[in-house]
């Protein structure tokens, strides 16, 4: 097989996913309870035998930092390869922030020379799917291609959302339109690609693109044969509060089109070490996710729970998604939310509440389903009712409230 | 201050029958994803103890790939760690470890290379959380030479424990293991012992005849009273012997209890084992789960009732567990019943296989003083075939296959 490096982009804001990557990058945040989203790329790196990671982080990035570390959960701890965290730095002409993700890789061409590689494999650090990198990298080889990019069928209505390509008969790619008004096929760049080193190093030296998918791809189809991988497995970008809920959610369901459990394919994270589940006398707990450390003593319905949540007795969590450590107090009712770390929802309070579904004020076309968000270590005040399509930022006290008992559908509470 | 932990772990085990068959006692898995070690390991790096020996004996494959080089409780380090010492063969002598104090004695260079100036003697079967830095400062300020960690019992049982009597000042004054009079107190040893070294070396070394240091408990500790300053270094909590199959039932029952002392949960006290790495626990809409510890991995479509459940076990729609323990990836088939059974790793019960069930029970006829209180238990990789109605106080064997059934049901204290 062909001598591969991986870099995978981290670095992106992601603002859609609101108070999710208000703390940290997209990479990092938290899925399915107790993995973040990095984890299904850095695992199927590992998982395809590539040890040579490179991980390319900018907005945000210490919580990535700390969840990949040395890279022992994943085996990349190596002598030989293993992972490194790739940040913008300082130089004596002055060094710059990166302004896209082709500027990204165009900042770390001295390490892409190091490598004692033929191949580079750009990854995108915040889709989640399961790939086996191994029969992409074997059509490069055998075609002997520059340029090799992995598509994907989506649904022609979400198709503005992606990169749309364009293949003929060989497969070979004739159009690549970022983005487009008006779809022509629904083929999408999945955002990973397979360059020969020497090409990549050569269109990135010579050129100023920011983008990859933006500026540098449409000029690439042109330049040189770029071939199409056609990826049939599952494959989710979850760019969006929907997205993502959708995501997740898709994980109850009897037979999910992504299978966690396969011992074939395991997704590795970095796991605090917590005890079972705990599930008390008077709990109902059915269609749910449940994480280690988790101690459910009221009723959770078709929700995901990360390790260490605490659902108090009387309490009711519905159609939900709780990260780690966030406490629900006895009597409250959290009823299709995003709740963030470390969250306390004081007792008898009622988060997402009535059938009032006003568009998010700040972010109308954004939070419009009746999705209510919860910022990271925000308190709700015990016996308050908040609405649908609300935003409570993260770290807002009981303060924040100003003694108010209700919020309103499609408001906003900050600090 | 240089102390060194050294864990006895290489008893048989022999009264918790099959879970001991294939592994040694302190491998036996707990609490669904702990082995009956890691409180014991936990308990050393929580108290600051970072030199660990592991005194292995009994089929130690299991635990050795547990313990491995010991990352899950940091200890694998440059200076220190964990070291897993087995009986080995010397050019003058070689032994199999006769008992607890003999094992320590043919360690004593671990000892003296790892220069410690204090030696605990720790076992690997207990359930409990201790903060040893309390039981040393305790040591050191009553410039004891041997310090012992005792518990009150309650005075009917005193007659199962050795039995500590104490002056005013906590010295121990007598030693009398298993008393059948009911006068000498109540304070129980826990088998904990932390000793100055060269108090050790002394008095391991005195190797006269009739006077054998086999073990610590009936030879060493014993002689040391009235010769040693031995003192008593009394411990509240939790703290339980996992020595038969009823009591690790009951253990394992008592975690499901609201008011047990034993808090997993502790972020400040944590745990630690080597896990896999598992998805989350899957509820599936049919779930019906109350008063349950479920681990990672697990897949539950039927009903749990007051059981333990470790990691990828996977209950079929219309199966029910109840006052069980099952552990890890084994599969329980639709429709089967298990009622007060304890199902070891990688077993398949087949669908509509009743385990556990009927009011007969009829100690089991070739461990009648193992299991006498309904308690089924299946051996790791046992396949029970489907539809089979298995009674009370069975045993099934490791790795019995489906041919090794009878053709009808299997009654109360048979064994397969």
């Amino acid at each position: 097989m062909l001598r591969t490096f991986a870099m995978i982009l981290a670095g992106g804001e992601s603002p859609a996913l609101s108070v999710l990557t208000a703390e940290r990058s997209e990479a990092a945040v938290p899925f399915a309870g107790k993995y973040r989203i990095i984890d299904f790329t850095l695992s199927n790196c590992v998982n395809s035998g590539i040890y040579n990671v490179g991980v390319l982080t900018q907005y945000r990035p210490r919580s990535l930092h700390e969840h990949i570390g040395v890279g022992k959960p994943w085996d990349l701890d190596r002598r030989i390869g293993g992972v490194r965290v790739l940040h913008p730095y300082l130089t004596s002409e002055g060094g710059a922030w990166q302004r896209g993700n082709a500027d990204a890789l165009r900042a770390n061409l001295d390490i892409i020379a190091e490598q004692k590689v033929d191949t580079v494999l750009v990854l995108a650090g915040d889709h989640v799917y399961k790939m086996d990198y191994r029969p992409m990298l074997q059509l490069h080889e055998d075609l002997d291609a520059d340029l090799t990019l992995a598509v994907h069928s989506v649904s022609p209505h979400e198709a503005h959302r992606y990169g749309i390509v364009s293949v003929d008969a060989d497969g070979i790619v004739t159009q690549f339109e970022e983005k487009p008004r008006r779809p022509r096929s629904s083929l999408a760049s999945m955002g990973i690609y397979v360059f020969r080193k020497n090409f990549l190093m050569e269109v990135l030296a010579n050129g100023d693109e920011q983008n990859i998918g933006r500026d540098l791809m449409p000029k690439l189809v042109q330049q040189t044969s770029v071939v199409s991988y056609h990826f049939q497995g599952y494959w989710a970008d979850v760019g969006t509060v929907q997205a993502y809920y959708e995501a997740n959610m898709a994980l109850l369901v009897e037979t999910p089109a992504l299978d966690l459990y396969d011992p074939e394919w395991v997704i590795h994270t970095k796991s605090e070490e917590r005890p079972a589940a705990e599930i008390g006398e008077h709990a109902r707990v059915d269609g749910n996710l449940l994480c280690d450390g988790c101690r459910i003593y009221g009723t959770v319905a078709r929700s995901i729970i990360a390790p260490g949540v605490v659902v108090s007795e009387g309490a009711v969590v519905r159609d939900s998604i709780l990260l780690s450590a966030t406490v629900v107090e006895p009597g409250a009712v959290v009823d299709r939310c995003i709740v963030d770390k470390e969250v306390v929802i004081g007792s008898d309070a009622v988060v997402g509440d009535g059938e009032d579904n006003t568009p998010n004020q700040r972010a109308p076309d954004l939070l419009n389903t009746g999705l209510t968000l919860v910022g990271r270590s925000a308190h709700i005040p015990p016996n308050v009712r908040v609405g649908r399509n609300v935003v409570i930022r993260p770290r807002v006290t009981t303060a924040a409230f100003g003694g108010q008992t209700v919020v309103a559908s499609g408001a906003t509470i900050t600090r | 201050m240089r102390v060194v932990a050294m864990i006895m772990a290489g008893g048989e085990g022999t009264r918790l029958s099959v879970l001991s068959e294939k592994r040694a006692k302190p491998s036996v898995p707990f609490a669904g994803k702990f082995r009956i070690i890691d409180f014991t390991l936990s308990n050393c790096v929580n108290s600051g103890i970072f030199d660990v020996a592991v005194l292995t004996q009994y089929r130690p494959h299991s635990l050795n790939a547990h313990i491995g080089n010991g990352k899950p409780w940091d200890l694998d380090r440059a200076n220190g760690g964990v070291q897993l010492l087995q009986p080995y063969q010397g050019r003058r002598d070689e032994s199999w470890y006769k008992g607890t104090a003999d094992a320590v004695y043919q360690n004593l260079n671990y000892i003296r290379e790892r220069r410690a100036d204090l030696v605990l003697v720790l076992s690997g079967d207990h359930i409990y959380k201790m903060n040893y830095a309390e039981m040393i400062e305790f040591h050191q300020q009553k410039r004891a030479d041997m310090t012992v960690a005792v518990m009150h019992v309650p005075l009917e049982e005193t007659d199962r424990f050795g039995i500590m009597t104490v002056d005013e000042d906590q010295r121990v004054i007598e030693f009398t293991e298993k008393p059948k009079n009911r006068d000498k107190g109540t304070l129980a040893s826990m088998g904990i012992y932390l000793f100055n070294v060269d108090t050790l070396i002394k008095r391991l070394s005195e190797n006269g005849e009739g006077s054998p240091r086999i073990d610590f408990g009936k030879h060493v500790i014993p002689a040391m009273i009235g010769r040693d300053a031995v003192y008593a270094f009394p411990f509240q909590g939790y703290w339980v012997d996992v020595g038969t199959i009823q009591s690790y039932w009951e253990t394992s029952m008592d975690l499901l209890n609201p008011d047990n002392t034993l808090n997993l949960y502790d972020t400040d006290w944590i745990i630690h084992t080597r896990s896999e790495e598992r998805p989350p626990a899957k509820l599936g809409p049919q779930a019906r789960v109350s008063r349950s510890l479920i681990c990672n991995g697990c897949i539950v479509r039927g009903t749990v009732e007051h059981s333990v459940l470790s990691p990828g076990v996977y209950v079929s729609p219309g199966a029910v567990v109840r006052d069980s323990v099952v552990m890890n990836d084994t599969w329980i088939g639709p429709g089967a019943v298990l009622d007060r059974v304890i199902v070891d790793k990688n077993v398949v019960v087949g669908a509509g296989v009743r385990l556990g069930c009927g009011d007969d029970i009829t100690p089991n006829r070739e461990q009648p003083d193992k299991l006498t209180t309904g308690i089924t238990i299946v051996g790791k990789g046992a396949h029970i075939p489907p539809n089979i109605r298995i009674g009370r106080n069975v045993v099934i064997n490791a790795d019995r296959d489906e041919e090794d059934f009878p053709a009808g049901d299997v009654k109360s204290g048979e064994t397969i």
